[in-house]
């Protein structure tokens, strides 16, 4: 068991990696100083689970904006979740947008694009993403 | 030439096992370079397997290694795909702040802010060339008892109404905004009182025909101005604000309907 929380800040994501429920969460917009620094601790959280959980994985993402760094990492991690798949691990991915902002649904469907494995875009209900 | 060979390779075989040529002084000779013989074809067998080995390694090798390059570019491409989104993104919500910012949701005229902005414009360029410009603050009439007696609703449309007529009835290069409430302020460069006078008196005239249905009835609004030349001098944009709200005040105390001009 190792779970792995970085608390969010204005320009990086809350990020939550819960591992007895298989769950990692990323929250909010992501422009950090050092991209490589924080996503690659995420990256090794993501491999160690797929390694040795032995459990599914959900990704659950709040994301709003992104930099060219962040995206670059996500999609990273998405490659992972991808190879995973292909060796039969049960991988999915949930993107929850605000429906006030289509584009952020628009721009999620781009990193769905080469995924294989389920990967829901998903409008939150306005109480909830008043919140 | 391989038949040869192998017509040659017969024939030495046969002489080597040949009984009665066991004794002859060459047999032995001829054993020996057949043996080395033997020798050098498979080593140069097994060299050439190797090196085919290793040249179909290599070629694997330049094959995963252009397809690892393939997937990065498309995956470079695919990056700056999505960062150029990103980005338009963050624009079109940076014109929705600025417009947010500028503007009053309601009637969607400049909110305080650019009004106050154009004014220091104005009044440097009038310091700077000389020419007059004119400010008019204009009230609706009894509005809190439209307000009171029909409804937040209504005093919301009431006050979409006339913004629609003052922008449209302003000239191109006038500013109107809202002040505040139901307030309004409008800019007018390039004119003297007596034109401003006129302007206004044509604004007021509009929003006096407008008709506003509530159920059954028709409501009619009316508004007051005052309006104050900008006097140069260093007077400050609120000064110049005070005496067209003290020109509306006059109006107001003359029964409303009506506009004045600041001293």
């Amino acid at each position: 068991m190792s779970n792995f929380s970085i608390p969010g800040s204005q320009s990086t994501p809350a990020i939550d990696g819960d591992w007895d429920h298989g769950t990692l969460s990323m929250q909010g917009d992501s422009y950090p100083e050092n991209s490589y620094e924080l996503f690659q601790q995420v990256f090794s959280w993501v491999e160690r689970f797929l390694l040795e959980a032995g459990r599914p994985l959900t990704l659950e993402l709040r994301l709003l904006y992104l930099n060219t760094s962040s995206i670059k990492a996500m999609m990273d991690i998405l490659d992972l979740l991808e190879e995973a798949h292909h060796d039969g691990k049960p991988v999915a991915v949930n993107w929850r947008y605000d429906p006030r902002n289509e584009r952020v649904a628009e721009l999620a469907e781009e990193f769905k694009e080469d995924c294989t494995f389920p990967f829901a875009i998903v409008a939150l209900d306005s109480a909830a993403s008043a919140s | 030439m391989s038949r040869d060979n192998g017509e040659l390779e017969e024939l030495i075989k046969r002489l080597l096992a040949d009984p009665d040529l066991r004794e002859h002084p060459l047999n032995f000779a001829l054993g020996q370079l057949w043996f080395q013989y033997r020798e050098l074809l498979n080593r140069m067998e097994r060299i050439t397997r190797m090196s085919d080995a290793y040249q179909s390694m290599a070629r694997q090798r330049e094959l995963s290694l252009a397809e690892r390059f393939d997937k990065q570019l498309r995956q470079l491409e695919k990056v700056a795909r999505i960062s150029d989104r990103y980005q338009h993104m963050m624009r079109e919500l940076n014109i929705a702040l600025k417009e947010a910012a500028t503007h009053d949701p309601l009637t969607a005229l400049a909110n305080r802010r650019p009004l106050i902005e154009r004014l220091k414009a104005e009044m440097e360029r009038s310091e700077r060339l000389g020419h007059s410009f004119c400010v008019a603050m204009l009230d609706i009439d009894r509005f809190k008892r439209i307000n009171d007696g029909h409804g937040h609703d209504v005093g919301d449309t009431v006050l979409i109404e006339t913004a629609r007529v003052m922008e449209a009835e302003v000239r191109e290069y006038d500013l109107c905004g809202r002040w505040g409430g139901e307030e309004f302020l409008i800019i007018l460069p390039e004119s003297t009182l007596a034109l401003a006078d006129d302007i206004v008196r044509r604004v007021r005239g509009c929003i006096s025909q407008l008709k506003v249905r509530v159920g059954d009835e028709v409501l009619s609004i009316t508004v007051s101005a005052g309006l104050a030349q900008y006097r140069g001098d260093g007077e400050s944009y609120s000064e110049l604000l005070n005496r067209a709200d003290a020109a509306l005040l006059q109006a107001k105390r003359d029964g409303r309907d009506s506009q004045q001009l600041a001293v």
